[in-house]
């Protein structure tokens, strides 16, 4: 399945927030986990890819809520939530 | 006093040439290859430097590991409190990783070493301070103990207020007794006002390009001197 602009614009975003230096934005498939298997990222990333979606997005996310571990689920969930949240 | 021996070290530096010294490296950035890229990423040079002299003089992942450093990551960690004062938001990542023990704290996680990890500052007697722990762990059923000193450029704006430093880290394995290429390292009372030792004074003693080396906070003094003939 092709990449959005979106899903592209937000693995950028991943790579250069998390800082994943030996990562390309085609490295990261879409349907894939983002955490722990696939990407293998970890909670200090969940935390920092949530204020880089606060940021950026302005989106505000709630730690605790189940919804927040389906958004994070891999890059396609994600690009779903800010297209349906974003406010800038 | 006893003396102690160091069995061997590694150090790491971009402001000297290593002249043929294998166990110095001078690379701008440090491989790092001893940490997984994953953890790896969040280390800074001095982080990536400690870690693979680590894994050099730890294969095992099972020595008592001492990190020294004055300053730590001062820049991280001024950075982020400016960032506070002005409202912004904290980096979950850059604060983790601002702690004193944090490089330690990586290495531990990578290594799988679960000995005692120690941070240490102490306004400029660091090494001085590095020797008087190690002897406590050798005086506590340890046969050897890993030390490291490391340290970077004071922020900007910050450093007119400490002594110019260079960045610089140097691990030593230093043990109670020798081994077949150990050095005797013998400490003594000093009374001669000396600058504020630095890794990189350390990582020169080392080399042999300097004799001795004297902390001037604790009054003592160390040099080295090879067992065999």
């Amino acid at each position: 399945m092709a990449t959005t602009a979106l899903e592209h614009e937000l693995k950028e975003m991943i790579i250069e927030t998390l800082e994943l230096e030996d990562v390309t934005p085609d490295d990261i498939d879409p349907e894939e986990p983002l955490f722990v298997d696939g990407l293998g990222l970890d909670s200090i990333d969940a935390l920092e890819l949530g204020l880089a979606l606060q940021k950026r997005y302005g989106i505000t996310l709630e730690s605790e809520a189940e919804s927040s571990r389906q958004h994070f689920a891999n890059l396609r969930s994600l690009a779903a939530l800010v297209e349906s949240r974003r406010q800038k | 006093m006893a003396d102690l021996y160091l069995h061997d070290w590694r150090g790491w530096t971009p402001h000297r040439v290593a002249d043929g010294e294998l166990r110095l490296d001078t690379r701008d950035k440090p491989a790092g290859t001893a940490v997984p890229s994953m953890l790896r990423r969040r280390l800074n040079l001095i982080g990536r430097a400690v870690c693979d002299m680590l894994s050099d003089l730890d294969p095992d992942a099972d020595s008592v590991v001492l990190h020294a450093s004055r300053h730590g990551d001062g820049e991280r960690t001024l950075e982020m409190l400016y960032g506070l004062n002005e409202g912004e938001p904290l980096s979950p990542a850059r604060f983790g990783l601002s702690v004193h023990n944090a490089i330690a704290g990586v290495y531990s996680i990578a290594s799988g070493n679960r000995r005692s990890q120690q941070a240490i500052a102490a306004s400029g007697g660091e090494w001085a301070a590095l020797i008087a722990e190690t002897r406590g762990y050798l005086a506590d059923t340890h046969s050897s103990v890993v030390v490291v000193f490391s340290d970077q450029p004071v922020p900007r704006r910050f450093a007119a207020y400490a002594p110019e430093s260079h960045s610089a880290a140097v691990a030593l394995r230093i043990g109670h007794g020798p081994t077949p290429d150990a050095r005797r390292l013998s400490e003594t009372s000093v009374t001669m006002k000396t600058p504020t030792l630095q890794p990189l004074d350390i990582i020169d003693w080392l080399m042999d390009k300097r004799a001795d080396v004297a902390c001037p906070i604790s009054h003592r003094g160390w040099q080295l001197a090879n067992v065999r003939p």
